[in-house]
């Protein structure tokens, strides 16, 4: 399901009341002209999944969190911040998870290049 | 007063290298942070420089414990995004393989939490010893011991050789003593049981939330398998029930193993029986390449560790985009609430009992 950035606060937060209240996954595509965001729900008792997928500009690429309504969002966002660039606003900045990489561009966006010198910084 | 300690990186049963800090009071864990990324390969942008079928080595590479459910997974969504079907045959020779690798798996768990509650290196020796025998088998039907690369689109590299069901039913007869060995020593064990029951306990509701996965999900009491509730393969043609207890304590998710391993004894035994003659060999590596451009799938896959779920961007030579969902991740990230008021000893009775292989978690 494709929706808008400003209203995923909302929806996340209707699915979670419908019983969507397992987070599968976080991830996110660089389709280069635009970045998805995608959120893999599943209501256990029903047996059914359901994906919320945000588009955002690559340039201003910032999603709200979802931490509040699917506390499995943690690591998940944060990943997705140092690996995507993805900025995820509404909640406490933590340590970078993986690499420590804050160099630009983010690892798996398309445009980083293979074998440049990045800077890392702990 | 409260102290911060730092334990690692270390490598204890969990297989790789994780850094844990730990802020103590007195005996008491308050917080735990676990640190990561130690073992961080960067597969996903890697995957995404080569051609489908040179990706598989990779991917068994993540989780070096269990290789074939990763392999599988892979191999499997490359297949969906193809829209290829999988042989009969080579659907039933892949479940036995799948099956064999769990037990693989939980036998080498096993060791390795008893060892890391106390119980030192008798368990561990004797699971090793039974490991092997069971890696003896896959590597009969694949040609390697560890990493055996051998599901190819639409079937296997080899049909199980001649007399494999034979030999796995001795080799299984074997093993099912076994496990009720493990239990009757290992229950009886105060230095065992009071180290793993009541500790660690992860209640369903918050299980649910954080998202846990496998084993773990399944000892908080849900009984959420992929197995049974997205069922693959021929799964929905055995008789197969998910294994789940309600305690949500480091004993029930020992429990859940050992009862899943019995599981897949019978599982092996019923498939090898009902197999159908034919033909399981895959198409040769060069016919690989998908149909769709910017095809995208997500398939889910029960790995030992939990449910592994790929989701891929399908491009006509290479993969566009591949995200994993490492189970051991999300399991790894409730570890501090579920260490929270537990005592300092019982951190790796809990990180033992998720289960956690580092490669997995960094990916």
């Amino acid at each position: 399901m494709k929706i808008e950035r400003s209203e995923l606060g909302k929806k996340a937060g209707e699915l979670k009341a419908q019983g969507y209240s397992y987070l599968v996954k976080i991830t996110a595509v660089d389709y280069e002209k635009y970045i998805e965001v995608v959120y893999m729900l599943r209501n256990l008792s029903e047996n059914r999944d359901e994906t919320l997928e945000v588009d955002v500009d690559p340039a201003d690429a910032w999603v709200p969190t979802v931490i509040r309504e699917f506390p499995a969002a943690d690591w998940y966002e944060r990943e997705m911040f140092e690996m995507f660039g993805i900025e995820i606003k509404g909640r406490e900045a933590r340590r970078l998870l993986l690499e420590k990489w804050n160099g630009k561009p983010a690892p798996l966006r398309k445009n980083f290049v293979w074998n440049a010198p990045y800077e890392t910084s702990d | 007063m409260v102290t911060r300690i730092n334990i690692g990186p270390v490598h204890p049963s969990t297989h790789g290298v994780l850094r844990l800090v730990a802020d103590v009071d007195g005996d008491t864990v308050v917080n735990l942070e676990p640190h990561i990324g130690f073992l961080h390969r960067g597969v996903e942008k890697l995957v995404e420089t080569r051609m489908y079928m040179q990706n598989p080595p990779y991917m068994e590479k993540l989780d070096y414990i269990a290789p074939m459910s990763y392999d599988d997974a892979y191999v499997a969504t490359v297949e969906k995004a193809m829209g290829v079907e999988v042989k009969e045959r080579a659907m039933w020779v892949r479940t036995v393989l799948l099956e064999l690798q769990r037990i693989a798996s939980h036998l080498l768990w096993l060791g390795t939490m008893a060892n890391d509650v106390g119980q030192f290196f008798t368990v561990f020796m004797w699971a090793f010893t039974d490991r092997d025998m069971v890696m003896r088998l896959l590597e009969e039907a694949s040609g390697a011991r560890m990493f055996y690369v051998n599901m190819r689109i639409g079937g296997l590299i080899r049909d199980l050789p001649p007399g494999f069901g034979e030999k796995a039913g001795e080799v299984l007869a074997y093993i099912e003593k076994r496990i009720k060995k493990y239990e009757n020593f290992l229950e009886k064990d105060p230095l065992f049981t009071e180290r793993m029951k009541g500790i660690g306990v992860l209640s369903r509701e918050r299980a649910i939330e954080l998202g846990v996965t496998g084993p773990v999900l399944r000892g908080s009491g849900v009984g959420y398998d992929v197995r049974k509730n997205n069922a693959y393969y021929v799964y929905d043609k055995l008789n197969f029930r998910p294994q789940t207890r309600s305690d949500g304590d480091c004993f029930a998710r020992y429990k859940v193993r050992m009862l899943e391993m019995a599981e897949s004894i019978r599982l092996v035994r019923e498939a090898l029986a009902k197999m159908p003659e034919g033909d399981a060999l895959g198409m040769p590596i060069k016919l690989i390449l998908p149909s769709a451009k910017n095809r995208m799938v997500s398939l889910s896959r029960e790995t030992p560790r939990g449910e592994c779920l790929m989701y891929m961007v399908a491009d006509s030579q290479k993969p566009y985009r591949l995200s994993i969902r490492a189970p051991t991740f999300i399991n790894l990230a409730a570890m501090p609430e579920i260490s929270r008021g537990c005592r300092t000893a019982d951190i790796f009775a809990i990180s033992g009992s998720l289960d956690l292989v580092m490669g997995d978690v960094d990916r």
